[in-house]
């Protein structure tokens, strides 16, 4: 009788084909979820494996041997690339918290959301045409040097920089700001005595970030500094030589030996970038959980 | 709207003052690194970029001229064409090229002198699985090869000049420079020399046409491109060919022997091509029958120097320890040294850079 | 969600003359704003002066024009712009499903401790440098994909002409797989947070209504959020189409306007990096500073496109 079945629990067969395809869609996208992963290892455990057995104490002590000749490493290629991203964050870092600063302080709700598609727009650029544009502007009739390679690494960066430390400064309670301002400071000091701390955790994080991005920028290089010398050379007038285009010029060379420093120059850069990524993680839940705290 | 006008203003006087230093320092930022004023420090620096055919040499010169007197050479190999470029555009103290100026690119660098400083070759390289080494082959076979006219490996030209060697119906893949090379210069000219075709269809240049087969940049690029390829044929400078294992093909010369390419071919070319054209080049490409142990894929190369230049006094030691003290490091990589005809003639040309 | 600083409070406009440190600050501050505009503005006009031999030469005619010949002074984009297309287009082909799918394992399918270490995985993938990847790309997958994928599609669906061709160990396949791994964790990760942003009671109330979460995640989640899902896919069709040094190592370098997904070809970018120093000629030179021009027109059309779609959903959702 029509009374004993609940249309509730009645299974047919549309319902069970509606869920068999529900559980197919899940499982494919716990695949590709796994898939991804799996790529990651992949990529990991190649690099390192082709990287490791070349990695050893003359590798980050040595500079590279004369063509054709074994031995030898790639330490004027690790200063280099410390010296140039580092200028590169002293650049970057305070511009792009002035940004922020700008952006969250200063500008009228419209001015900063035509600055925040500017900064969008200027991270969309593709990083190979801004190398054309720094040597044009800086190389052509000067010749390559570190200190434009580091203007083309900032140009990378500070977009970064200004969103996340835009993003961290709206994290700080309004209470903060109050808090300042009735004590009679000035905008401006209740800026950088009260807010800016409270966001450092977050400004460190974008600075990691940023730093293990620019790290790993091949195409401002490549105009820029890539006409280096053999040795380390700590004058930024001349180009020096850097991680990722020593990659990419090994990488392409035919003898085994140029194609192990090439795999064992990605691993150390690889490792480099992927250890700040989880510092720079780790570093931004933790800030994260501390405005939290104090909201 | 006092208040706002005021600080609008001031944000656009800070912007154009924060600008007007940025440009007007330029180079004078100081860091904690060696900020070194640009005159005093660079002096002891020469850089130079191009051929990658001379580049094993020159990285054999770096550290020992860097011991003897004290001065880094920083070259970047990134091809003939590159050199040039870079050169006219002065971002480097010195070119090289195994190419010589073409009459435009002479105008372009503005009274730059090209000084033959090394006596190197191109050589013909091939990897067919089942062919041994020192192919016998000759320039038009060659030619047909880039032209695509001949696609297999055992196509009957080729058997008709090995008939010892059983030849498998690989294909033919021809290999060439991407970049602006001056070994494609070199073998297209010599291809231009020996086969019309060629020359109507192609052309000699530092980046010609080709129209069938893959690209690779730089000598090592070509060579590893070669490595990886069945059936590949591909051409690359002297040094190449030992440092990396590769096969060469013996190439047919005007006075019908098969040449090794080694430091006695190359000079017997050398020998045979004495006089220089106007502009300084000798071009040793396809010497005369009566050379007959003469490498016809041989070349002189470059160094393509400023008339004037701020760093006269380096530029003129350096050249002269390359076309001297230089020369001992060649013939380990298949350079013999050159003819003291053309040591002397450079080195009168050396004497007239200031 | 307010965009300026959270402060509610009616400051006496009668204040003492404005404070120096305030006007300093703001001076500053406003100083490094117009900086990003002024490099904005200079990248363009930097390029575009580059380009002026080439664009005055060849004009429009160098977008469907393929020659690239240094003898004859003769140069050409359409293939160039094929090349890029088509790497792109198949990038995005394989990454946008693979994108969506990442994107609501992590909102929706995944236990709750496992969202943030997966999450954190995929993200990772956006941190390998594309120059790695490229080394990777040319030395070990090029030779698998010729060795073992590439005569698999040729033997079996070598009648479509994207798989006709020779195996080899660089072309079009192996820039697309580096592309589609670039670009996964860029888009998976924006659709994550328009998943998570999707409010919690629609989502309660189809599920209520007896749809699988399936059907919940088709009918509702993605259609409420598929703008967003748009300039997500526009980021990544811009980071695809900028990527010159991945692309550089896997594509071979040899221009070709062809179906065949195997063999080498190029596009704008990889073309920029491999020419742009040893160039022949002057007017080649110009050429590639032409093509970046092209690259750069392209990249700021997706990337405000992206943010015009992104402000309209910004309004339509503070509208409500």
């Amino acid at each position: 009788m029509s009374a004993d079945v609940n249309p509730l629990t009645v299974v047919t067969r549309r319902s069970r084909r509606r869920k068999r395809v529900g559980v197919l869609m899940e499982a494919l996208a716990t695949a590709a979820a796994i898939l991804a992963i799996v790529v990651l290892a992949i990529v990991v455990i190649s690099v390192a494996r082709k990287g490791l057995p070349a990695i050893n104490a003359d590798f980050f002590t040595k500079n590279p041997a004369p063509v054709f000749q074994t031995g030898g490493g790639i330490k004027n290629a690790i200063v280099g690339t410390l010296i140039m991203t580092g200028m590169a964050t002293l650049i970057s870092v305070p511009v792009g918290v002035l940004i922020a600063i700008f952006n969250t302080e200063f500008a009228p709700p419209r001015v900063a959301e035509g600055m925040r598609i500017a900064l969008n727009v200027l991270a969309g650029v593709p990083t190979i045409v801004i190398g054309i544009f720094i040597f044009g502007l800086l190389v052509v009739g000067h010749g390559q040097s570190a200190i434009a390679a580091s203007l083309g690494l900032s140009i990378v960066m500070v977009p970064l920089i200004a969103r996340a430390t835009e993003e961290v400064l709206l994290l700080v309670p309004a209470t903060l700001r109050e808090g300042g301002m009735a004590l009679g400071a000035t905008r401006a000091r209740t800026v950088i005595t009260v807010i800016l701390p409270t966001a450092v955790g977050g400004i460190v994080t974008a600075t990691i970030v940023a730093v293990a991005r620019g790290a790993g920028e091949t195409a401002p290089l490549l105009f820029t500094s890539s006409i280096f010398a053999n040795t380390v050379v700590t004058d930024v007038h001349q180009a020096m030589a850097s991680i990722p285009l020593t990659i990419f010029v090994a990488s392409a060379a035919p003898s085994v030996a140029d194609q192990q420093t090439a795999w064992a120059a990605a691993l150390v850069l690889m490792a480099g970038v992927l250890i700040m990524g989880v510092i720079g993680r780790a570093l931004s839940l933790r800030t994260r959980r501390q405005i939290e705290r104090a909201r | 709207m006092q208040r706002f006008r005021r600080s609008a203003l001031l944000v656009f006087a800070a912007g154009t003052v924060v600008l007007a230093a940025a440009c007007g320092s330029g180079g004078g930022s100081t860091t904690t690194v060696t900020a070194g004023n640009k005159n005093t420090a660079s002096s002891k620096v020469l850089t130079g970029a191009g051929s990658t055919l001379v580049y094993p040499l020159v990285s054999q010169w770096e550290p020992d001229y860097a011991t003897k007197a004290g001065v880094t050479i920083t070259y970047g190999a990134i091809g003939s064409g590159g050199g040039i470029d870079q050169i006219t555009a002065r971002a480097v103290d010195f070119g090289a090229s195994d190419a010589p100026l073409s009459a435009d690119q002479a105008t372009a660098c503005k009274g730059c002198l090209q000084i033959p400083w090394a006596l190197g070759a191109t050589v013909v390289t091939y990897n067919v699985k089942g062919v041994p080494n020192n192919l016998h082959l000759t320039g038009p076979v060659v030619a047909d090869m880039y032209l695509g006219n001949i696609t297999s490996w055992n196509d009957p030209k080729i058997k008709a000049l090995n008939p010892g060697v059983s030849l498998p119906s690989t294909k033919v893949t021809p290999i060439y420079r991407s970049d602006g090379s001056g070994d494609s210069f070199v073998f297209s000219s010599y291809l231009s020399a020996v086969s019309p075709d060629f020359k109507s269809k192609v052309g000699a240049s530092t980046q010609p046409p080709f129209s069938t087969g893959t690209g690779a940049a730089k000598n090592s690029g070509v060579a590893a491109s070669v490595q990886s390829t069945d059936g590949a044929i591909g051409y690359v400078a002297i040094s190449y060919i030992a440092a990396d294992g590769l096969n060469q093909a013996l190439i047919q010369n005007a006075a019908g022997k098969y040449v090794t390419p080694s430091v006695d071919g190359i000079k017997a070319a050398a020998d045979a091509v004495t006089t220089a054209q106007p502009d300084g080049s000798i071009p040793l490409v396809n010497p005369p029958a009566s050379a007959a142990a003469a490498y016809p894929l041989s070349t002189y190369t470059y160094a393509i120097v400023p008339k004037s230049s701020p760093k006269a006094a380096e530029l003129k030691a350096f050249l002269t320890y390359a076309i001297t003290d230089g020369q001992a490091f060649g013939p380990d990589l298949g350079f013999p040294p050159l003819p003291s005809a053309v040591v002397s003639s450079d080195k009168t040309e050396i004497a007239s850079i200031s | 969600m307010s965009t300026r600083a959270e402060t509610d409070l009616a400051l006496p406009r009668r204040r003492t003359r404005p404070h120096f440190g305030d006007l300093a600050l703001r001076a500053i501050a406003g100083a490094a704003a117009l900086t990003v505009l002024i490099v904005l503005i200079l990248i363009a006009y930097k390029v575009t002066q580059q380009a002026w031999d080439a664009i005055s030469t060849f004009g429009l005619g160098f977008l469907t024009s393929s020659e690239w010949n240094a003898v004859t002074n003769q140069y050409g984009a359409r293939d160039l712009i094929w090349g890029t297309a088509v790497t792109s287009f198949f990038a995005l082909l394989f990454a946008v499903p693979i994108s969506i799918a990442i994107g609501l394992f992590l909102s929706e399918l995944a236990p709750r401790r496992l969202r943030g270490p997966v999450g954190a995985l995929v993200e990772l993938l956006a941190a390998i440098p594309s120059v790695v990847l490229g080394l990777w790309g040319i030395l070990v997958m090029g030779p698998f994909l010729e060795a073992h994928v590439e005569p698999f599609l040729i033997d079996h669906f070598g009648w479509i002409p994207l798989f006709s061709g020779t195996p080899s160990n660089v072309g079009l396949l192996p820039a697309c797989l580096v592309l589609t791994i670039m670009i996964v964790p860029i888009v998976s990760s924006i659709c994550r947070e328009l998943f998570d942003s999707v409010p919690s009671e629609l989502k309660a109330g189809s599920l209520a209504l007896g749809s699988t979460r399936w059907e919940m995640m088709r009918g509702v989640a993605i259609p409420q959020v598929s703008g967003g899902i748009v300039a997500a896919v526009i980021l990544g069709l811009a980071r695809a189409m900028g990527e010159a040094i991945a692309v550089s190592l896997t594509i071979g370098g040899t221009a070709r306007t062809g179906w065949s997904l195997f063999g080498s070809a190029d596009t704008l970018a990889s073309r920029i990096a491999n020419q742009y120093q040893g160039a022949a000629t002057a007017l080649q030179t110009s050429s590639i500073a032409y093509l970046a021009t092209i690259l750069l027109v392209l990249s700021l059309g997706a990337n405000l496109t992206a943010a015009l779609i992104v402000r309209r959903i910004r309004r339509r959702m503070g509208a409500r």
